[in-house]
C-alpha cells in the first residue's frame, strides 16, 4: 500500500532493496593494507553499489579513510603502504601496474574534510580539472562550470561572481565548490572523507541534501564519524573495526536490526 | 500547527517520510470507517454479505498497521526526529494501534450476524438492545470520521467532541446492557442470542474507546498536551480550553 504514495523516482530512494539485488561499480576481494609492518586493513571483501551512497562509519582508527583512499589510490603516495588482494572498478583491476593512475583518479573523485578550495577565482577551480584534461573551448568550459556549479547547488549564488577569489566563500559555499570541482570532469565515483565535519548544521544538512540528488548521477561513497549523518544520508553502511569489515548492509537493517554485537555496541553508544 | 509545516525540512527524503505517515494513516482510517460502515449494514439488515466484507477488510486493515510501523521505525532510526516531528511519529504509531483494534471490534459486530443467523433467532432484532447497537455503532463511526479529519487537518477542536460524545455513548450503552440483562432474566430460550448481543454490544463501546483514544494521540500531537487519566474537573477545564 506504501507504494502508491512514493513518488520519488526509482534509484533516487530504493526503499527495499537490499545489496543481491544492485549493480555493482566497485568490488574488492580480499583486500590487506600494510603501514610498513603494522597492518591496517584485513581482508576486506565487499561491493559498492551503482548510483547509492555508501557509508563507511567505525571508531577512529578502524581503517575507514585508509579504505577510501584506497579507492583513487591516493595511498600509493605514501611510500611505506603496501596493499594485498584486488579491487575493480567496473571490471577494470584499479591497482594494475599497466594503468595510469591519473585515469583512476579522473574516474574516482575526492572531496576531503577540509574544504581546499584552490586560491583561484571561482570559475578557474572548477575549470581546473578540465583544462588539464586538454579542454580550451572556452564554450565548452562556461557550459561545464556552470553544470557542475548547478549541480553542486551553487551557481545561483556566484554566477554574478565567478571572477572573485573562491577563499573569499563562506565554508559551506566553499566545501560546494570542492564538490563542483570533483564533478567537473564526470567522475563515476566520488569519495567523501568526513565532508561536512567542518561545517555548520545549516551547510551539513544543505549538503546532505545535495548527496542526494548527486547519487543520480554518480556512485558515492562517504566515510563519516557522525553516526546520525549516515544514517540519514546512506542506502548502504559498512561498519569497521580494527581493520575489519565487521558488517555491511542496508542503512535500514543496520541501524534498526544489526547483526554484529560490536555494531550494535557502537551505534547505540555503548562503548567500551 | 499546520500539516504543510511537516514538509519543509531541508531534506526532501524526511519530507517524504512524513508525508507518507499521513496518508498512510489516513488510508488506515479510511478502511476502518469503511468496514465499520458495513457492519451497520449488516447488523441493519441481516446482511451477510456486508459482513463477509468486514471481516475480508480486516485483513487489510492489519496489513496497513505493519506498515505504518515498518515506515515509523525507519524514520526514528534514520532521522532522529524531535518535537512535532517526534509527536507525529509517536502518535501515527498510537493511531495505527487503536485503528487496528477498531477493525478487530468491528469483525465481533459482524459475527453477530453470522451468528444470529446460525441461531435463527428473531428474539434479539426485537430488542431495544439491538437497536442500541446499531446506534452505538453508527455514532462510533461519526466519532471516527471526526477524528481522522482531526488528524488530517491538525485541528484539536473536533478532538474535544470526539472525547465529549464518547462520555454520551457510554451512557447509551449502559442503558443497552440493562435492558439485555432485564431480558436474561426473563427468559431461558434467548440466552444464547442475548450472549452474542452482549459481545456486540461490548464491541461497539470498545470502538467509541478507542476513536476517543484517536482524539487523544490528535491532541497530543498538536498541542503535546497528554489527556490521558486526567480526573472529570481537570479534563472539563481541558476540554473547554481547546473549544476556545
Amino acid at each position: 500500500m506504501s507504494e502508491k504514495t512514493i513518488n520519488l523516482t526509482m534509484g533516487h530512494d530504493h526503499r527495499g532493496m537490499s545489496l543481491e539485488q544492485e549493480k555493482m561499480a566497485i568490488e574488492v576481494k580480499d583486500w590487506n593494507l600494510y603501514y610498513g609492518k603494522s597492518q591496517a586493513l584485513k581482508n576486506v571483501n565487499m561491493s559498492l553499489p551503482q548510483n547509492r551512497v555508501t557509508a563507511f562509519i567505525g571508531p577512529s582508527g578502524c581503517g575507514k579513510s585508509t579504505l577510501l583512499r584506497c579507492f583513487n589510490r591516493m595511498n600509493d603516495l605514501i611510500d611505506i603502504v603496501r596493499v594485498d588482494g584486488k579491487m575493480y572498478l567496473h571490471g577494470t583491476d584499479m591497482y594494475d601496474k599497466r594503468l595510469d593512475v591519473a585515469e583512476i583518479r579522473r574516474r574516482i573523485g575526492m572531496v576531503f574534510q577540509k574544504p581546499n578550495p584552490f586560491p583561484k577565482s571561482i570559475y578557474e577551480n572548477v575549470a581546473y580539472g578540465l583544462r588539464l584534461q586538454g579542454i580550451n573551448d572556452k564554450r565548452l568550459l562556461d557550459e561545464t562550470v556552470e553544470w557542475a556549479l548547478q549541480g553542486a547547488g551553487l551557481w545561483n549564488e556566484v554566477k554574478d561572481r565567478l571572477h572573485e577569489n573562491a577563499l573569499g566563500m563562506s565554508g559551506g559555499q566553499q566545501q560546494r565548490l570542492c564538490i563542483a570541482r570533483a564533478i567537473a570532469i564526470k567522475p563515476e565515483v566520488m569519495l567523501l572523507d568526513e565532508p561536512t565535519s567542518a561545517l555548520d548544521p545549516i551547510s551539513t544538512l544543505a549538503i546532505e541534501e545535495l548527496i542526494f540528488e548527486l547519487k543520480k548521477e554518480f556512485t558515492i561513497l562517504i566515510v563519516t564519524h557522525n553516526m546520525q549523518q549516515a544514517a540519514r544520508v546512506s542506502d548502504y553502511t559498512a561498519f569497521m573495526y580494527m581493520g575489519e569489515l565487521i558488517e555491511y548492509t542496508d542503512t535500514d537493517s543496520l541501524f534498526t536490526n544489526p547483526q554484529q554485537k560490536r555494531t550494535e555496541d557502537y551505534i547505540t553508544g555503548r562503548y567500551g | 500547527m499546520e500539516r504543510k509545516n511537516f514538509g519543509t525540512h531541508v531534506s526532501a527524503l524526511y519530507n517524504q517520510y512524513l508525508e507518507d505517515l499521513f496518508n498512510q494513516v489516513l488510508e488506515m482510517g479510511s478502511l476502518v470507517e469503511r468496514q465499520l460502515a458495513n457492519a451497520v449494514l449488516a447488523v441493519q439488515n441481516a446482511d451477510l454479505d456486508s459482513a463477509r466484507e468486514v471481516v475480508a477488510l480486516d485483513k487489510l486493515i492489519n496489513r496497513e498497521e505493519m506498515e505504518i510501523d515498518r515506515l515509523c521505525v525507519r524514520v526514528l532510526a534514520r532521522q532522529q526526529p524531535t518535537a512535532s516531528d517526534l509527536r507525529l511519529v509517536i502518535s501515527a504509531i498510537r493511531i495505527a494501534v487503536d485503528l487496528e483494534r477498531m477493525g478487530d471490534e468491528v469483525v465481533k459486530i459482524a459475527k453477530l450476524v453470522s451468528n444470529l443467523a446460525q441461531l435463527d433467532d428473531q428474539a434479539c432484532r426485537n430488542l431495544q438492545g439491538y437497536k442500541q447497537l446499531i446506534e452505538i455503532s453508527a455514532r462510533a463511526n461519526d466519532m471516527l470520521k471526526m477524528v481522522l479529519n482531526a488528524f488530517a487537518r491538525l485541528d484539536v477542536k473536533d478532538c474535544a467532541a470526539v472525547i465529549e460524545e464518547e462520555e454520551r455513548v457510554d451512557d447509551l450503552f449502559k442503558v443497552a446492557m440493562q435492558e439485555v440483562t432485564t431480558r436474561f432474566k426473563q427468559s431461558d430460550s434467548d440466552v444464547e442470542c442475548l450472549l452474542e448481543l452482549v459481545y456486540a454490544l461490548r464491541a461497539s463501546e470498545r470502538l467509541t474507546d478507542h476513536a476517543r483514544n484517536i482524539a487523544e494521540s490528535v491532541i497530543y500531537l498538536v498541542n503535546g498536551q497528554d489527556m490521558r487519566n486526567i480526573d472529570a474537573e481537570r479534563l472539563s477545564t481541558l476540554l473547554e480550553e481547546l473549544n476556545d
